[in-house]
């Protein structure tokens, strides 16, 4: 059977074949019921979260516990109560810890005098491996990262994106089975951007964990496989996006259909309890239709397409992290 | 135990902390602070010499011999002294006083080593002064009071607050510690790795400046003289104002490295510190070995006389009874381990929340 090598921080992931499997904890990263103040302040509380392999967003407004719960992950902040394991890993073992682990921070600050190959390099030294492993793993972090050409400079005269690049590269440098990513996108153009991107998804796709934050929802739509959305320090939700959307009973789903009859269809959807709200397109090609039960509404739009109305399309108008971050916390404070 | 991999971090942190305390611009002033005293002694080494050629020189033109000097009594007149040791290579005459007009001279010769200055009243002898060429014993006496008041208490002191404190303090302002705590490593083996880095600095820098001082102290000595001085106590001398240096930057480095992982502020716990040494002579016996200049003072091979110095000066040169050497080098190595292992255990609890730093 091949599984994944517990605590093999540098083995790409399965790769390693293992008598028995490792504990499912091992492939995990978990929160049990994590709390965090700063003095009196809140950073994060009660938090509970077992975030598997693939690409997780963070997503919440300014103080909502984003980085809190990041620092955590790394042993940055300890937590005032709970217990947090990164891969069977405590956060206080740095030793285990880091070689699972790799954490590119929001802050944008550097040891001073260094060149951005310097940088890599000289903190790869610190897992003890040899000058020139160490030069290899340096250099194809860099090349990932697209910064060869510049690497022999000094940090000090880089832009915002080549500086966000750099410490990418810092924290990929020892292939890192869980990548925690402090707004990862800040700063990079759209070329770059998509690069960056692209490399977050081969990291995913390998079976490994990139937990970023961002308030960029279009790209946690675009990225995510997984998103917890964070409010005052609370985890309000947290799944697959469309999970999440359809936890939210609450809430109307809504539905785009495009349809030859929009007037005929919103009178029928009218007839119904479960409809709330119907919205016609203006090019009366379609209509926006607002349910409190999904089910029960495209069990409906099967009857109306049998009675001889055409529907050429039907999209769920809301699945989005957009919507559900509106929802959510929308009412509380918007994001950047 | 995984030795092997902590001596290899421990390297690693090292050669990354060189450039930063080697380099810094911030650090030029420990350079100066080192290099201060170097100075001082190599101009005063050059005016000693400079001083000596014009004795030589005066006392070849105005020849008088130590004895016929030595013979002047007190009420002497003028007449008298220059028959005895002839005329002066200067003289000063003058008259002073409103309502009765009194005369006063100044006579001045040298025998070649010593300079003796002789001043008299309405023609009679009421004073006479002799400073004698600079000796090794008496630029012994200099050096050591130079080292224990300045360069132990004040340079060596305030160049391990501007090292030390910033191996921690200053990473943390400048928003770049979290690099090393995000890596595998120990926060201990962290914390050995940087305070070695510091205490190769500090120990390069401060050893290097004793030794110019050393050097800068004997340029005007002759060759002979330093020949018989290096055969004497010289190289033992050496070695001992070396090794207290080289201890002093052990001692001081980790009280300040602790002080830059407790401390926002490391002026303050500098200020505490000194005074804690400063306090030193009037402590209980108990207390007086919880610092680190007692044993340092213990170390030093020349006793500085307080006698010679201002009042202030002297109680703060006045060091308890005196320690064995090894008993000295010791218990600062004991109270250095001590205070290594409060600042490892503060290192552990460190978090990174720069908004507050």
């Amino acid at each position: 059977m091949t599984v994944q090598a517990p605590g093999a921080g540098r083995e790409a992931p399965g790769t390693q074949t293992l008598a028995t499997p490792p504990p499912i904890e091992e492939s995990l990263v978990i929160f049990d019921n994590v709390s965090r103040f700063y003095g009196e302040v809140l950073g994060v509380n009660r938090v509970t979260l077992t975030i598997p392999p693939g690409i997780t967003s963070l997503v919440g407004p300014n103080g909502s516990g984003k980085t809190t719960l990041m620092n955590l992950m790394t042993g940055l902040v300890r937590p005032t109560r709970g217990e947090i394991r990164v891969l069977g890993a405590a956060t206080n073992d740095p030793e285990r810890l880091f070689k699972l682990v790799g954490y590119s921070t929001q802050f944008d600050s550097f040891p001073k005098g260094l060149t951005g190959f310097d940088f890599v390099y000289s903190f790869l030294r610190l897992f003890g491996d040899s000058h020139a492993e160490c030069e290899a793993r340096a250099w194809k972090a860099i090349e990932r990262v697209n910064l060869v050409e510049p690497a022999k400079r000094r940090i000090a005269g880089y832009s915002k994106g080549m500086r966000q690049r750099i410490k990418l590269a810092q924290a990929i440098a020892h292939d890192p089975r869980v990548l925690v990513l402090d707004e990862p996108l800040n700063g990079l153009d759209p070329l770059v951007r998509a690069e960056t991107i692209a490399l977050f998804r081969e990291y995913a796709a390998n079976g490994r964990h990139v937990i970023m934050s961002t308030h960029i929802l279009h790209e946690v739509d675009m990225i995510s496989d997984q998103v917890i959305l964070l409010a005052n320090g609370y985890v309000v939700a947290e799944g697959e996006i469309s999970g999440v959307r359809s936890e939210i009973s609450e809430q109307p789903i809504q539905v785009q259909i495009r349809c030859d009859r929009p007037s005929a269809l919103a009178s029928r959807a009218f007839e119904t309890d479960h409809v709330v709200e119907v919205k016609l397109h203006v090019d009366g090609g379609g209509l926006l239709i607002k349910t409190r039960d999904a089910d029960k509404f495209y069990r409906l739009l099967n009857h109306i397409a049998l009675e001889g109305i055409a529907i050429e399309s039907v999209t769920p108008a809301d699945d989005n992290a957009n919507s559900i971050y509106e929802y959510l916390i929308g009412g509380e404070e918007s994001t950047k | 135990m995984n030795w092997g991999l902590w001596w290899a971090q421990i390297r690693s942190v090292i050669r990354l902390e060189m450039r930063k305390t080697f380099f810094a611009k911030r650090g030029i002033w420990v350079y100066l602070l080192a290099l201060a005293p170097a100075a001082l002694f190599f101009a005063d080494s050059i005016a000693v010499a400079h001083d000596r050629d014009r004795r030589a020189e005066l006392e070849s033109t105005h020849p008088v011999t130590e004895k016929a000097l030595e013979s002047i009594e007190m009420g002497s007149t003028r007449e008298q002294v220059e028959a005895k040791a002839g005329e002066p290579y200067a003289k000063q005459v003058y008259t002073f006083g409103r309502r009765e007009q009194h005369e006063q001279a100044i006579y001045r010769y040298t025998d070649g080593q010593s300079d003796y200055v002789f001043i008299f009243r309405d023609n009679e002898l009421v004073g006479r002064r002799t400073n004698e060429l600079r000796t090794i014993p008496k630029d012994s006496l200099i050096f050591a009071t130079v080292f224990q008041f300045f360069y132990l208490r004040l340079a060596i002191f305030f160049g391990c607050v501007g090292i030390f404190t910033n191996l921690f303090r200053g990473e943390l302002l400048d928003k770049s510690l979290h690099f090393y705590l995000l890596a595998p490593i120990r926060r201990e083996v962290l914390l050995v790795g940087k305070y070695l880095a510091g205490l190769i600095a500090t120990v390069v820098i401060f050893t290097t400046s004793t030794a110019l001082q050393l050097l800068a102290m004997g340029w005007h000595l002759s060759g002979p003289a330093m020949t018989e001085y290096l055969h004497g106590p010289g190289w033992g001398q050496i070695g001992a104002y070396l090794g207290v240096t080289a201890l002093a930057c052990l001692g001081y480095g980790s009280v300040f490295l602790a002080a830059g992982l407790l401390f926002r502020n490391p002026i303050v716990p500098a200020a505490v510190v000194l005074l804690w040494e400063s306090a030193n002579p009037f402590l209980p016996a108990a207390l007086k070995k919880v610092s680190v200049i007692f044993y340092l003072q213990s170390m030093c091979p020349v006793v500085a006389r307080p006698n010679d110095m201002p009042a202030l000066a002297a109680l703060l040169l006045s060091s308890a009874e005196a320690t064995p050497v090894v008993w000295a080098a010791s218990g600062l190595v004991v109270v250095t381990f001590m205070v290594l292992a409060l600042a490892a255990w503060q290192a552990r609890k460190l978090e990174i929340n720069y908004s507050s730093d």
